[in-house]
């Protein structure tokens, strides 16, 4: 199916100018030009960083008042005094510093002890249920990123988007963007200048090879080349319309995230990107080391917030971390650590949500293994991403991620759309910060079933204000915090895939 | 016929059977080694020459047995060029490719390893050992200084063990995930401990070692670093395990899990010695069928080194192909990380595809892509005329054709290919004394190697 019957498909004329229109629930804005992916997912991007080897999460975000920590670390413990504080119990590494204003500011999410039952030690293993998203005992053999782009984004056409639906800065591809159904979703390069000058010369060809398994290796090999021929020129043109306007680390991971910014930057709808930092298998000798890759780590990270912001897309755009597993609390005798389990992970972008989510590992409740317990299973994050970043129906989650899983509210959906009216609008708090009630405002443009729930910054429910069928019309609760502790809260007014979020402060 | 006894029935042997089997053994072939293979039979040429045993070839220099010397950077450079070579002039045996093979099995990086003495010496394990005892290659393995770095043994060491090897051993090396335990990767890890290395020696030193009873794979008993290996290979699952990688190596990915078990069970009648399946395998009609010809993407070593043994060239470019195989992701001695390179569908992205293509392109030019020089130019005259009737277009692109691709040749990129030569002119108009032939030739031989075809085996 081409792009103009796919939209005949759906009863739409593309004349001269813009259609507005929606598919699901997801208001997207169709140009007669380039109708791809970025509308469909409202210009959102997720940019994700593997950290490949598996990242020691203790060593991370430090448990700095639990003298467990330093009883299992008595020489790769980080002390209370190098440790970053970000609360009163809970620290960063020293080496994530330039992180330290993202989380000042309220963009910079730390999600705690994120793994999944029934934990695999083997980094391969790991890396595929990471990658594929799967139960520890499925083998699944695609990615969930392939999935999504494959099964949920509407009006893919595998033959002829105008932009690659996904791309990876290196030069291997990962299982990520592979789906099963279709084959490889994304393309990878190490930059837009070399994969340009890479393609001249290559022609296409279209004989169609036999169903047999030398054939379809034959047809996988004729759809990379295909491929690259497409999509070199656009990127080498997006990268091309615009310049980096922070400084990048001249490191790998800085260099790779710079690309990225250009390619955002300069109009490319690609919705995912992948980059990866390895050498985080830190089995022997880890002080060094660790510290090295976190700078590199935070330093590329926080250039790249900082461009986003200088290019104007910042609201676009979230990056996550993840790596196949956090290391075992107990240090070995190498000074290294052995392969573990749960670990922190970081969310950073305009439109995140600050803050800590979860507890500090309880190190006096360890697995058989003396690992740590998982509290947010990973898929969470994924279903998170999906909903409240690119704006998929929560009912579509059982195709990527097998099931569904509940979302955190860590992304802020209030600007959800540039174009797509949106259905209902919440307001900030008054007052704010508040001791010990606030009132909630907000207004519903079409009448709908709403839901207005309050988290605690840890992501469990407070209580649900609001939860039924509502007319037209300016609405107005109260959240009496009474029996609460002072903190951060978050006030999530929720209709089918969209979601709102604002946060309240309780001071005592 | 059930597919695992197509592995006991001997396959017919023709022009395309050693086309095939030269294909997949030897790293690319010529047309002298498609004649020399049809000159005796299937068995002369399995028995005789692949599974033959050659002389260890000479060091590539005295600094391999100096382990004072920490010149790294030449040293290292010096072994890939060394193997390259090896490689390229091997002759009719399988034992390079079985080497390679090795090397992407017992993984080591030499980076973490530092010493490029050491990988040599594993090379040389791997080379001695190469059509060997599979059990008595993983007990050398163990004990084998490159491997007890890289996989920190000589950090295990009793009341504190280091699980890395012990892990990977069984994960990677024998048996594959699900066939252990958390429990046994913890017991082993303790019955390999007391081991390090001095310089380019292991060692053992007893206080290192836990001398306590340990549980491994349902037995009990004071373990050492020889019954953890023993021990592994009385599970079933050891002969499959390898009997798989060896399917994936010289059949192709799609599994067919019935050849494997019998594969296996022929691995355990034979006492893990690996001649007699490899005999059976590349004789079997299981090897030679129609299905498993063009049916595996070559490998960037698989492709580069081809290039050259297509082209006869025995003196390559040393620094571009070594620039080229880190491009395209196969760096000898630095695999990505302990499982090895993944092969198949991850050779082929679209980063490595069109580097492949330029790196043929720069081969047919005699010039790198930046304008220098490689270090041997081509003269494509004189090699079609080594074809029996250069002068007939269709027929030399035809025996071309047969050098280059296992994929069969479609009737529509037979006649691109014959545009592509011709370049314009009437097909009775082709001669090699055409003052343009060698031009020709060029746009002919480029196009040829930037078929998707020619990446298939």
């Amino acid at each position: 199916m081409d792009r103009r019957s796919f939209l005949r498909n759906l009863g739409i004329v593309a004349g001269a100018g813009t259609v507005s229109m929606a598919i699901g629930n997801i208001p997207i804005r169709a140009f007669s030009k380039s109708f791809l992916n970025i509308q469909a997912v409202n210009g959102k991007v997720i940019v994700l960083l593997q950290l490949s080897g598996g990242n020691d999460g203790l060593n991370t975000i430090i448990p700095f008042e639990d003298s467990l920590y330093y009883n299992a670390r008595p020489s790769l413990g980080i002390s209370k005094e190098q440790a970053v504080h970000l609360s009163n119990l809970t620290g960063m590494h020293p080496s994530l510093q330039p992180l330290k204003t993202f989380f000042d500011d309220g963009n910079l999410a730390v999600v705690q002890n994120v793994g999944y039952d029934d934990p695999d030690r083997s980094h391969f293993r790991s890396t595929d249920i990471w990658l594929s998203a799967s139960d520890s005992d499925i083998i699944i053999n695609d990615g969930w990123v392939g999935r999504y782009l494959a099964n949920v984004l509407p009006d893919h056409n595998p033959i002829n988007p105008e932009h690659p639906m996904a791309i990876q800065i290196g030069s291997t591809q990962s299982a990520l963007l592979e789906c099963t159904c279709q084959g490889t979703m994304g393309i990878s390069f190490e930059s837009p200048n070399q994969f340009y000058q890479l393609i001249q010369g290559s022609t296409a060809d279209n004989d169609p090879p036999p169903d047999t398994i030398a054939g379809n290796q034959l047809k996988y090999i004729k759809e990379i080349a295909a491929q690259s021929i497409r999509y070199a020129e656009i990127i080498k043109e997006k990268a091309d319309s615009v310049q980096n306007l922070a400084t990048y680390p001249d490191t790998r991971l800085g260099r790779q995230l710079a690309i990225v910014a250009e390619l955002i930057a300069g109009g490319l709808e690609t919705p995912v990107y992948l980059t990866s930092i390895g050498g985080f298998d830190t089995h022997a000798g880890q002080s060094g080391p660790h510290a090295n890759l976190l700078s590199e780590v935070a330093e590329a990270v926080a250039a790249f917030q900082q461009d986003l912001d200088l290019l104007r897309v910042a609201d676009r755009v979230v990056l996550m971390t993840f790596s196949e597993f956090g290391r075992r609390v107990r240090q070995n005798s190498s000074g290294g650590t052995d392969h573990g389990t749960a670990a922190p992970l970081f969310l950073i972008g305009k439109n995140v949500v600050g803050g800590i989510y979860g507890k500090n590992p309880d190190l006096a409740d360890l697995d058989n293994s003396g690992d740590i317990k998982f509290q947010y299973d990973f898929r969470q994050l994924y279903a998170t991403l999906l909903t409240d970043q690119l704006g998929m129906p929560a009912d579509r989650l059982p195709d990527v991620l097998q099931r569904s899983f509940e979302s955190l509210p860590l992304i802020s959906t209030s600007n959800f759309g540039p174009g797509g009216p949106l259905a209902f609008q919440i307001e900030q708090n008054y007052p704010n910060p508040f001791n010990p009630a606030t009132t909630i405002n907000y207004s519903v443009r079409v009448p709908q079933s709403i839901k207005l729930e309050v988290f605690t910054a840890a992501g469990d429910r407070v209580t649900t204000l609001v939860n039924e069928h509502q007319e037209t019309g300016n609405y107005s609760v109260k959240f009496d915090g009474g029996k609460y502790p002072s903190g951060v809260y978050f006030a999530s007014i929720r209709s089918g895939a969209v979601k709102q979020t604002i946060k309240m402060m309780l001071i005592k | 016929m059930k597919s695992g006894n197509k592995l006991n029935k001997i396959a017919v042997w023709d022009e395309d059977s050693a086309r095939h089997i030269l294909a997949r053994t030897l790293f690319g072939y010529n047309k002298q080694d498609v004649e020399f293979a049809l000159s005796i039979t299937l068995d002369e040429f399995v028995d005789n020459h692949l599974l033959s045993d050659s002389p260890s070839p000479p060091q590539p220099g005295i600094w391999v047995n100096d382990p004072t010397d920490e010149n790294t950077t030449e040293h290292t450079r010096e072994l890939i060029y060394w193997w390259y070579n090896l490689m390229v002039t091997q002759g009719y045996s399988l034992r390079e490719r079985m080497v390679l093979f090795w090397h992407n099995h017992f993984v080591s990086e030499v980076t973490k390893v530092y010493l490029p003495q050491r990988m040599y010496w594993q090379n040389k394990l791997f080379r001695d050992y190469s059509m060997g005892n599979v059990i008595d290659l993983t007990k050398a393995v163990t004990l084998d200084p490159a491997m007890l770095i890289y996989l920190d043994g000589i950090r295990n060491r009793k009341g504190a063990p280091n699980e890395n090897y012990a892990r990977e051993l069984m994960e990677l090396f024998t048996l594959g995930i699900g066939n252990y335990t958390e429990q046994d990767v913890q017991e082993g890890a303790r019955a390999l401990t007391g081991w390090r290395v001095d310089g380019l020696t292991p060692y053992f030193t007893v206080d290192r070692f836990d001398e306590g009873t340990k549980t491994f794979l349902g037995q009990t008993g004071n373990f050492n670093h020889n019954d953890v290996v023993d021990i592994i290979f009385t599970q079933p699952a050891a002969a499959t395990f390898l009997c798989r990688e060896l399917y994936n190596e010289f059949m192709h990915v799609a599994h067919d899990e019935d050849s494997i078990a019998t594969m296996a069970q022929l691995l355990r009648d034979n006492n893990f010695n690996l001649k007699p399946v490899l005999s059976t395998l590349l004789k079997s009609v299981l090897f030679h069928t129609d299905e498993v010809r063009g049916a595996k993407i070559k490998s960037p070593v698989e492709m580069l080194i081809g290039v050259m043994r297509q082209f006869n060239v025995t003196t390559p470019d040393y620094v571009y192909l070594r620039q080229v195989a880190a491009q395209i992701k196969q760096e000898l001695l630095s695999p990505p990380n302990v499982s090895g390179w993944d092969g198949d569908k991850v050779w082929i992205n679209t980063t490595s595809l069109p580097a492949r293509n330029i790196f043929t392109d720069a081969v047919v030019n005699g010039r790198k892509p930046n304008g220098d020089d490689l270090t041997f130019q081509l003269n494509l005259v004189e090699y079609a005329r080594t074809f029996s009737n250069p002068e007939d277009a269709i027929q030399l692109i035809n025996d071309i054709s047969k050098i280059f691709l296992q994929y069969p040749l479609s009737e529509n990129r037979r006649e691109y290919l014959l545009t592509t030569l011709l370049d314009g002119a009437a097909v009775y108009d082709w001669s090699t004394n055409d003052p343009q032939a060698e031009n020709r030739l060029k746009m002919f031989f480029k196009a040829l190697m930037r078929l998707s075809e020619y990446q298939l085996s």
